[in-house]
């Protein structure tokens, strides 16, 4: 298959992906495309025979994670706890009644970056830990401890309704 | 409970061998405590998953498929027959079926035991312990009396592939081989009740003459000749 053909197969998967670490749909697909051109741009650096997927998930991830930073020096980075006080903004009563619901969304945008990714990673695309350690550049002790740390922060947020 | 946290959690995530995936499974059977703990991660897992699993069925927005076919020379028929397909299921929602395997499967039966029919590969719902095994080796035209799965039709698809509906008892639905894995590509839930139920043999039926290619299902020695080629599709 064509390289661009088994991109537009990963689309699906990549824009949910997208979408457990950006904040809105909007964002989840700038960061989808992004990613995308950045794929087709590096295309050489892709080794046929190696996962093509990991490799876009890699780029997805970098992508969002640079973006984090950037926001951050630039001084418009929110501190976790306070993020969805601040998404909520002209309707914060209705963001707290969805963590009080154990709303997903809500719960997830609690978790710092590194285990909402993790998270993502592991728990809703279904990745081994080896395999998301790799994606992450990180060891797997990493990965596992991060994943443990957000696991209980979601059982807590979402407690019987998970 | 003799395991320590990181143990289950790996447990439920599949990251355990073989043998100590056993001992805690057995356990498990004696032991509320780890029974429950296996149970809150598993809902955990489903919950997730019932969550972000309509997100990969929505049609790809067209901004991101133009930039894959910008150049005019893609063939993009791939991702238009998806299109087409995922249309004409539309009340297909996948999000309630992987929460309805998630939670209604896994946890109503039996909390700490693997979902043995079904397993998520990378986000996508596999066949796995017994369903896999009737589905790689069960022949539509010669099946025990008594079999568990029963299966329906085998057919070729129009991508390729050769799929076989079936009939587990708590789960019917379509599996198709890819990439040496039976994908489950349908399986049906009443709009109705909301609760999961299983299709009917006749909408299985219509989705399956639905998705074969016009030669029509595989008759008695096609499905063998299939089978024993290990149900590897001849490419176009």
């Amino acid at each position: 298959m064509r390289f661009e053909e088994e991109l537009v197969e990963l689309l699906p998967r990549l824009r949910r992906f997208a979408r457990g670490l950006a904040r809105d749909a909007g964002s989840a697909d700038d960061l989808c495309q992004a990613a995308v051109e950045r794929a087709l741009k590096s295309q050489g650096q892709w080794q046929r025979g190696t996962k093509l997927d990991s490799w876009m998930y890699r780029i997805t991830r970098n992508l969002w994670i640079d973006e984090r930073r950037a926001a951050g020096r630039r001084g418009a980075h929110v501190p976790i706890d306070d993020a969805v006080v601040q998404i909520a903004g002209d309707g914060a009563a209705e963001v707290e009644a969805g963590a009080m619901r154990g709303d997903v969304d809500s719960a997830m945008a609690r978790l710092p970056d590194e285990q909402r990714e993790v998270v993502m990673l592991v728990l809703v695309e279904g990745y081994a830990y080896r395999e998301a350690a790799e994606i992450l550049g990180v060891p797997i002790g990493t990965v596992t401890s991060r994943l443990a740390r957000g696991r209980e922060t979601l059982m807590h947020l979402l407690g019987e309704a998970a | 409970m003799t395991f320590d946290p990181a143990t289950v959690a790996a447990f439920v995530d599949g990251e355990l061998d073989g043998p100590t995936a056993r001992r805690i499974e057995r356990e498990a059977e004696a032991d509320p405590a780890l029974a429950a703990e296996i149970a809150r991660h598993r809902a955990l897992r489903g919950r997730l998953a019932a969550h972000y699993a309509p997100i990969a069925e929505e049609p790809v927005p067209e901004r991101l498929r133009t930039l894959l076919a910008a150049d005019g020379k893609i063939d993009t028929s791939l991702a238009a027959r998806r299109e087409a397909k995922r249309s004409q299921f539309a009340a297909i929602h996948w999000g309630a079926i992987a929460a309805s395997l998630a939670l209604g499967l896994t946890i109503g039966l039996k909390p700490w035991a693997p979902a043995a029919d079904i397993a998520s590969e990378q986000g996508r719902l596999i066949a796995s312990g017994a369903l896999a095994k009737a589905l790689d080796s069960q022949l539509a035209s010669n099946q025990p009396q008594n079999a568990r799965v029963r299966i329906g039709l085998s057919f070729r698809d129009r991508e390729g592939r050769y799929c076989r509906s079936f009939d587990s008892g708590a789960l019917a639905g379509i599996g198709c081989r890819d990439d040496g894995r039976w994908q489950l590509e349908r399986t049906a839930r009443s709009e109705a009740g909301g609760a999961y139920r299983q299709a009917s043999s006749g909408e299985l039926a219509a989705t399956a003459a639905a998705m074969m290619t016009a030669d029509g299902p595989l008759d008695a020695d096609a499905e063998r000749a299939a089978r024993d080629a290990g149900w590897r599709a001849p490419r176009p």
